[in-house]
């Protein structure tokens, strides 16, 4: 190493990726909205009387526990904008590329997250839901003020796990050229023709440990504020 | 349709099966990668893990910190890092000891050894950490009361029954760093995605090549898993067994 470590591009380079924070939290928040909506289709399709439907979820969950991300993101990046030509004559070249990281991540995370509501749902019972079905509820206001609340307590740590591993998993988005956080770095690095490339992968693993304990506390927080009523129950 | 159905199977087939068995040919790079790291972890993640079990005051503390930093930064990055550090200090390094070796020729590989070793360490300790807590205390107690001493405690009573509840946990720790292993292109290391993205830039066949990646790394992490279940029901049953035989 001919130049020396300097601490001030640490600060430097810091300055200069903290405004991309918004893209990537803007793929975290995409990523669980189109994520969740798969999720609940997942979870339905599980719970489906046929044995056809069941198996076909099934096996999805389990081809994308064995891929790994960037390889999704790859083939969805390359794969989706050919079928569109291919099929429909739709020239995707130039759409942005927050759609197709966030396509590939949510294609990830539904598969996650619909065993975190599998087994919050194993964990709460079916009876809860009878019941409330048998007090007079419509099934909508079932799951939404009987088993959301209470499921939701179970599956707290579980979606704190997971929202952290997806928000780091979203640093892979660079590999396709969308600016987030990871991508400014390494515009930055280019930049400066390949020099302080520590210093500014440095700044960006202080964002993001720091930004990793800041979602890690919510959830702690959270745990522990929805916990609290269940502990008392136990206690009396 | 039909015309729109012959596009979309414009998928060159003879090129998917040529890069097909040219990826499954460094199926055994991303292997060495994920064992080499695992065995190299083995000793950090237990000296961290008992550390902070017994709470050993200044190693308890740089384990903890160690853990949350790998735990909190993406795997691409610390790759990054490593990968920027490494070389010019290995250099250095080799310079002062005074070996005629060419720093910058040796394989990446041992670049991704170093990656991934570092990262199994935290997430190995973690495991082995509950695994450890999950033993009853009055296991080790009962041990101690029948004269055995701490190590043939740990090593008799202790780690047996720690390795039948960690085998889940190895199992899904081992197919994460499987599929973390595809980040090792940026390390220039020849395992599968690399070999794929070569082959893909070369033609444009990009589609084509992640396919074939795809249906490689689903079954890699297929059979993995499946050796695993063979090994945690032999386990299991032989506890089961030399229980009854007591």
């Amino acid at each position: 190493m001919n130049r020396p470590f300097s601490p001030v591009q640490i600060w430097n380079s810091f300055l200069k990726i903290i405004p991309y924070a918004g893209v990537t939290f803007g793929v975290v928040f995409g990523t669980i909205i189109l994520g969740t909506a798969l999720a609940i289709l997942l979870f339905i399709q599980k719970k489906s009387e046929k044995r056809f439907v069941r198996v076909l979820a099934e096996g999805y969950i389990n081809v994308i526990r064995c891929t790994p991300s960037i390889v999704l993101l790859f083939i969805v990046y390359y794969g989706i904008p050919k079928i569109a030509l291919g099929l429909f004559a739709i020239d995707l070249n130039f759409s942005s590329k927050i759609t197709y990281v966030i396509i590939s991540l949510a294609l990830i995370y539904s598969a996650t997250l619909s065993e975190i509501i599998r087994s919050a749902y194993l964990a709460l019972g079916k009876a809860q839901y009878e019941a409330a079905i048998s007090i007079g509820l419509t099934p909508f206001q079932a799951v939404w003020r009987i088993m959301l609340p209470q499921g939701l307590v179970y599956a707290l740590p579980n979606l704190g796990n997971s929202l952290i591993s997806l928000f780091k998993e979203g640093s892979l988005a660079f590999t396709i050229g969308l600016i987030d956080m990871m991508g400014a770095g390494n515009l930055i690095i280019s930049r400066n023709y390949g020099a302080y490339s520590l210093e500014t992968y440095l700044a960006l693993a202080v964002i993001y440990w720091v930004l990793t304990l800041i979602i890690e506390q919510i959830f702690l927080r959270l745990e522990k504020h929805y916990g609290r009523g269940r502990e008392e129950n136990h206690a009396a | 349709m039909a015309e729109a159905g012959r596009k979309i199977m414009q998928l060159d087939f003879s090129y998917l099966v040529k890069t097909f068995w040219l990826c499954v040919k460094a199926i055994p790079v991303t292997l060495e990668i994920t064992i080499v790291s695992l065995l190299l972890a083995v000793i950090p993640a237990l000296v961290i893990a008992l550390c902070r079990i017994h709470h050993i005051k200044v190693l308890e503390q740089f384990g903890r910190i160690f853990v949350s930093f790998i735990r909190g930064t993406p795997m691409v990055l610390q790759i990054l890092i490593v990968y920027s550090v490494m070389p010019s200090l290995l250099n250095s390094f080799v310079k002062k000891v005074g070996l005629s070796v060419n720093v910058f020729d040796l394989n990446p590989i041992i670049y991704a050894f170093i990656v991934f070793g570092l990262n199994s360490a935290a997430t190995l300790s973690e495991v082995f950490r509950s695994a450890i807590s999950a033993v009853p205390k009055g296991q080790v107690e009962a041990a101690l009361c029948a004269g055995l001493t701490p190590f043939q405690t740990f090593r008799r009573i202790v780690l047996p029954q720690a390795t039948v509840s960690a085998l889940p946990n190895l199992c899904s720790i081992t197919v994460i760093l499987i599929k973390n292993t595809s980040l090792a292109f940026m390390m220039t290391v020849r395992e599968i995605t690399a070999v794929a993205k070569i082959e893909a830039a070369y033609g444009y066949n990009y589609v084509e090549s992640y396919i074939d990646i795809f249906i490689i790394y689903i079954f890699v992490c297929l059979t993995v898993e499946l050796i695993f279940k063979k090994i945690e029901r032999r386990v299991v049953f032989a506890g089961v067994r030399r229980a009854k035989a007591i």
